[in-house]
């Protein structure tokens, strides 16, 4: 894929499809030890060891509307390029946990992508779902909860504009900061 | 062949490097998995990919690439048209896909030893 934020939007309808209704999503470029790492945990029912065991394997998939399912093996591959990993840790009825790794400097890692579409993409898509999003580079932290956001708004939905529009301005001006190497609490 | 003969011939867009335009084209190539194009793009290629980030300009810059072709109506970022301008190497812009436009550069003599 062009981005590896897609691959994030990928896995993480996995995790919802799986029946979680809380998504973790944490990003930590680690630039100065040349490593990019992408968590993502849900709290959904679990993936089929069958699926488990062959996550290279497009061919085993859960889904039943195509004969492929190209998510996990598309990230497994990804990583492979970039001297990275990919590990999977599921527990039926507990949920799933993705960590991707990739070389940050590798010539053929992807960029990350926009981080702050792919967060008001998920919520927009999702308005049942919470979303907690963390980022680090290079040790300095952002985080974002929208448990603590639906609390504040009271009234206004998730994927209200106004809200959308807040999260994203949000987003972008954390990640200019922590590129700055500001931490943000 | 001149890349802004490929720009005209082909109505392709220029969104960055326009001090290269008459850069010579010898060849055509397709790929977008940089380490591949690294190690086998031919020097003064019309390079076509889909990647649209900037460590394609210095690929560019290190295989000797005539011109960066972005498909697929993909664009290219901020950053990229920045280094691109830099470095004099042309980003064109094509809607449609590699295929269709190596098609039609290899009929119009591009990389076709048939018609050198």
């Amino acid at each position: 894929m062009r981005e590896l934020s897609l691959h994030i939007l990928d896995v993480v309808e996995n995790g919802i499809t799986a029946g979680g209704n809380c998504i973790w999503i944490e990003v930590d470029e680690a630039r100065k030890k040349d490593q990019l790492k992408i968590v993502t945990r849900d709290n959904g029912s679990g993936m089929p060891i069958e699926k488990l065991e062959n996550i290279n394997d497009p061919f085993i998939t859960s889904r039943t509307s195509r004969r492929v399912g190209l998510g996990l093996s598309l990230l497994a591959a990804a990583t492979k390029r970039c001297d990275g990993t990919l590990r999977v840790d599921t527990r039926p009825g507990k949920g799933t946990e993705i960590e991707a790794t990739f070389r940050y400097n590798h010539i053929d890692r992807a960029p990350l992508g926009d981080m702050a579409a792919t967060i008001t993409t998920l919520v927009i898509g999702n308005p049942g779902i919470d979303f907690v999003y963390s980022h680090c580079i290079d040790g300095n932290n952002f985080s974002l909860d929208t448990r603590e956001i639906r609390t504040e708004m009271q009234n206004l939905s998730l994927s209200h504009p106004v809200v959308i529009q807040h999260l994203s301005e949000i987003i972008h001006s954390a990640l200019k900061e922590l590129l700055t190497g500001k931490n943000i609490s | 062949m001149m890349v802004k003969d490929l720009v005209d011939k082909f109505d392709l867009a220029v969104t960055a490097g326009e001090s290269g335009l008459d850069r010579e084209v010898t060849d055509g190539y397709c790929g977008d998995l940089l380490s591949e194009i690294m190690g086998n793009a031919p020097t003064g290629c019309a390079w076509m990919t889909v990647q649209g980030h900037q460590i394609i300009v210095a690929v560019a810059v290190q295989r000797e690439i005539a011109a960066i072709i972005i498909t697929g109506s993909q664009t290219a970022d901020d950053d990229t048209i920045k280094k691109a301008d830099q470095e004099g190497i042309p980003i064109l812009l094509w809607p449609h896909s590699s295929f269709r436009l190596a098609g039609r550069l290899f009929s119009a003599g591009v990389g076709n030893p048939a018609n050198a």
